[in-house]
């Protein structure tokens, strides 16, 4: 037990401190932890949207309703690999990137700002971008690819619920990478050059040298780094959303659920809380497996 | 590190390089070229066609597009208005004018409806966090490192788990039955969002502020709290400035929430819901869906490299949500 001041002014202080904190907690307790508590809630209703009809308790019928859903579990398992498929891909091109990028070269300032541009600019505008190189026929992109026999020409690959996937999997690590390196160079830049003044005297070469002394020193910024952007990219909606619907991941089926067609708010409810249950498991795994904390 | 290279080696680096940056700019090269095309040449496949500023010209309503042009019936009843009574007169062009701000392609209102919000959310939840962060970066009370930890956690709760619970509230209040309510309400929402980066950079930062420069000013006759504005403000204002850049970056580009709020009121469309929305409709023209795209893109994109330097520094710092 800490020991706290006492004294009048110190009294003070301390209420001082409570009521400059106080906007920031009333806000996110009603406006977060509410809220999550009330999804949990509604998870067990049949959610009216006539505020002059009760909701009507209905146990645990919208559990049972979803885990008998083939779409449910369809949009669950794509999720799980759109998570694993970005995650390592950013992990993997950041990495790759921020190696390159810890190196003097000529045009370095200029080629950093540039890389940034993905992450930076606003989603809405990238994904124009990419549904225009991705057209069918017209599309650069996809001439290019069909020059190289890489596709059929005519598949609109953004728009077909097989492989739709792919694509907000390819975009959303084109778009994330920036983030991973800036963490990563970041990190890079401050091991200290002796280590590897030290393993050069012991005669390692560039491989060695990555595995034994680069690698280790970022095992920590490497974990927590692919911790965020798991979360992130499990709970992933607008980047998917916007360039197809067609993705078919869990967050775009609890937004159709609740929002489109006849909405089903309940059942909405009861996935998201599914989803926050498997990312509370999903990350208590990791953190005591990876991040050994 | 003094090491002779091959000049095969330094020749397959840039080669390397030059590859990341096509990676990374081949979409911004075809919606910077197609933006600049007329109608008919946006889908043809040369990198070049014939240049024209005739998109954006349209876009800031500098140019009607030929959409906007009267057709011949309102020309008629234009023609028609000038022999008409004065009273009579305003009220057949008022008609007129209507039925063609209907046919308008209403970027402009986007835009000012996206800078409306994102600009007023950020500031707000600047002028919450500073305050916040003040508090758990400088004063020592019970419970500080609970709030401290509670404000990360918030972290596990992305929009997908709160757009339902959210909305219901909302709606259970009358925020969603009338467009300035559901305006506010998403004001209140992306406030929320920006909240907990807001409050880590600027925790961060004003962890690296001497005290002792607050506490000259509190003996000169300063309190506690005017020592924030007059001391800690002016002295963190590039960490603010970054994270108002911030703050600013994350309303700009949100979605769920706008989607789900404002889909009734057409009027009221942040850029993000307005152009997917048109993307899906008669407007759905390439070269103006590519040079709206870049008009949404520049602003941000030209406060990101201006301030480059430190809002790399403050991502890096830790402090980053999406």
């Amino acid at each position: 037990m800490k020991s706290y001041p006492v004294g009048t002014l110190e009294r003070k202080t301390v209420i001082l401190g409570w009521k400059l904190i106080a906007p920031t907690v009333i806000i996110i307790s009603l406006l977060i932890l509410y809220p999550a508590v009330y999804n949990i809630y509604l998870s067990f209703f049949k959610v009216s949207l006539n505020p002059a009809i009760p909701n009507q308790f209905v146990g645990l019928k919208n559990y049972f309703g979803i885990l008998s859903d083939p779409a449910f579990w369809r949009s669950f398992w794509v999720t799980i690999a759109f998570t694993l498929i970005t995650v390592i891909g950013s992990m993997l091109l950041g990495l790759g990137v921020a190696i390159m990028m810890n190196r003097n070269f000529y045009g370095r300032s200029a080629v950093r700002a540039l890389i940034l541009l993905p992450y930076v600019t606003p989603l809405i505008s990238s994904v124009f971008a990419w549904k225009y190189i991705f057209l069918p026929l017209n599309g650069p992109l996809v001439q290019f690819l069909a020059s190289l026999h890489l596709m059929n020409p005519g598949t609109d690959i953004i728009n077909n619920p097989n492989n739709a996937f792919i694509v907000v999997s390819f975009f959303n690590i084109w778009r994330n990478f920036p983030f991973v390196y800036l963490m990563i160079l970041a990190k890079l830049q401050s091991i200290p050059s002796s280590l590897y003044e030290a393993a050069e005297m012991d005669g390692a070469n560039w491989w060695r040298k990555f595995m034994s002394v680069t690698l280790p020193e970022l095992y920590f910024v490497i974990a927590s780094v692919a911790l965020l952007r798991g979360i992130w990219n499990f709970y992933k909606f607008d980047e998917v959303y916007l360039l197809s619907k067609f993705a078919g991941t869990l967050p775009i089926y609890i937004y159709d659920t609740a929002f489109a067609g006849i909405p089903h708010q309940g059942i909405a409810a009861s996935a998201a809380t599914i989803l926050f249950a498997v990312m509370i498991g999903l990350i208590t795994v990791y953190v005591k497996r990876v991040l050994k904390w | 590190m003094v090491r002779k290279r091959s000049v095969w080696k330094t020749a397959s680096f840039y080669t390397l390089v030059g590859l990341l940056v096509i990676f990374v700019f081949y979409p911004f090269a075809w919606m910077l070229t197609i933006s600049f095309r007329y109608n008919i040449d946006a889908l043809k496949s040369g990198f070049f066609q014939k240049f024209t500023l005739n998109q954006y010209e349209e876009l800031f309503g500098l140019k009607q597009s030929i959409r906007q042009k009267l057709s011949d019936e309102q020309k008629e009843l234009y023609n028609l208005a000038q022999t008409l009574p004065k009273s009579q007169r305003e009220a057949v062009l008022k008609k007129i004018y209507k039925e063609q701000r209907k046919s308008q392609f209403p970027f402009l209102t986007y835009f000012k409806n996206s800078l409306f919000l994102a600009g007023l959310a950020a500031f707000l939840s600047l002028i919450v966090s500073i305050l916040g962060a003040y508090s758990f970066s400088r004063i020592r009370y019970p419970g500080r490192g609970t709030i401290q930890r509670g404000v990360l956690l918030v972290y596990l709760f992305g929009g997908t788990i709160l757009m339902v619970p959210l909305y219901q509230i909302f709606a259970k209040i009358g925020m969603t039955s009338n467009p300035n309510l559901a305006m506010l309400s998403l004001l209140i929402i992306y406030m929320l969002q920006t909240l907990p980066v807001s409050l880590y950079m600027l925790g961060n930062y004003f962890r690296t502020i001497p005290y002792s420069i607050e506490e000259a000013a509190i003996i000169d006759g300063c309190t506690r709290v005017g020592a924030i504005w007059r001391i800690v403000v002016p002295l963190s204002l590039p960490a603010i400035v970054t994270v108002y850049i911030y703050a600013f970056m994350i309303g700009w580009n949100e979605y769920l929430f706008a989607s789900i709020f404002i889909r009734p009121f057409p009027g009221y469309y942040t850029l993000p819901v307005g152009l997917s929305e048109l993307f899906n409709s008669q407007h759905a023209i390439w070269a103006k869906m590519m040079a709206a795209s870049v008009i949404t893109a520049v602003p941000v994109v030209v406060l990101f490299m201006a301030m480059e330097k430190y809002l790399t520094a403050g991502f890096t710092a830790g402090g980053v949500k999406e």
